[in-house]
């Protein structure tokens, strides 16, 4: 069953997937090694690490019969695309909020 | 990187008027976006704009009033999705203060779910380098000069 594909912050808003990638913060982890910090079965750490590999937050590189999780900076740029994007939205209304409000205050 | 969204701005005008824009859907819809809000705690609400599918948004921000004091303050969640039901979510804080000759608007948009890890991101920029070169290092036992564990 494929997941549903999910934007960054919805990858994120998952507590074992952020916790992978504070693990990953640290150090490149098999999955193997990743699943020894978590009380859920390895086939649900395995899981978790398609979905962070799938949006970019990790790559996975297979090193002999292992396979190496790091970090990716594609994910967390989509985050930041987002924040970046409300930040500019909201200079922009609040801009837009300032013309109308100048010309009330000028009609008096 | 922003983990916090931020805008402070001094309007020339009574806070009483600065919040009819804020409050006011007519007023809303003239700077904002069209809205069915209302001044009343948990009314839920949205906002509708311009479906950006290439960024997953279908365009409405699901939104309701957490908090709200005349003249004052103002709080509303935004949570936005592709419109399959998946959600970000986060929240826009409002704050007036009136000052004797206007009054000074601070809006803060933050409380984006999981955006404590942020952080890691900032962490990983400096230790890029240092992490590749210990993949690499895996891939090819060798070429640092020692041999494989």
């Amino acid at each position: 069953m494929e997941n549903p594909r999910l934007d960054a912050f919805q990858v994120i808003a998952d507590p074992s997937r952020r916790q992978i990638l504070y693990l990953l913060s640290k150090d490149s982890l098999t999955i193997n090694a990743l699943a020894e910090n978590f009380d859920m079965s390895r086939p649900a750490v395995s899981k978790h690490v398609k979905v962070l590999n799938e949006s970019g937050f990790i790559s996975i590189r297979d090193i002999g019969r292992e396979r190496y999780c790091t970090l990716h900076e594609d994910g967390f740029k989509e985050l930041q695309k987002w924040l970046e994007y409300f930040d500019a939205f909201w200079a922009g209304k609040l801009k837009k909020l300032e013309g109308l409000l100048k010309d009330k205050a000028a009609k008096k | 990187m922003a983990k916090i969204i931020k805008h402070q701005i001094f309007y020339p005008n009574p806070a009483a008027e600065v919040w009819d824009y804020l409050t006011v859907p007519a007023l809303m819809a003239q700077w904002l976006m069209p809205t069915d809000f209302k001044p009343v705690e948990g009314h839920e609400f949205k906002f509708t704009s311009k479906p950006m599918p290439d960024w997953d948004f279908d365009g409405i921000f699901h939104c309701k009033v957490l908090e709200i004091v005349q003249f004052e303050k103002l709080v509303y969640s935004w949570d936005f999705g592709p419109g399959n039901g998946q959600m970000t979510r986060s929240e826009v804080h409002w704050a007036l203060t009136e000052k004797s000759d206007g009054t000074e608007l601070v809006l803060i948009h933050r409380g984006f779910e999981g955006s404590e890890i942020l952080p890691i991101f900032d962490a990983m920029e400096k230790g890029w380098l240092q992490n590749i070169n210990k993949i690499n290092k895996l891939l090819n036992p060798e070429s640092d000069g020692k041999p494989a564990a």
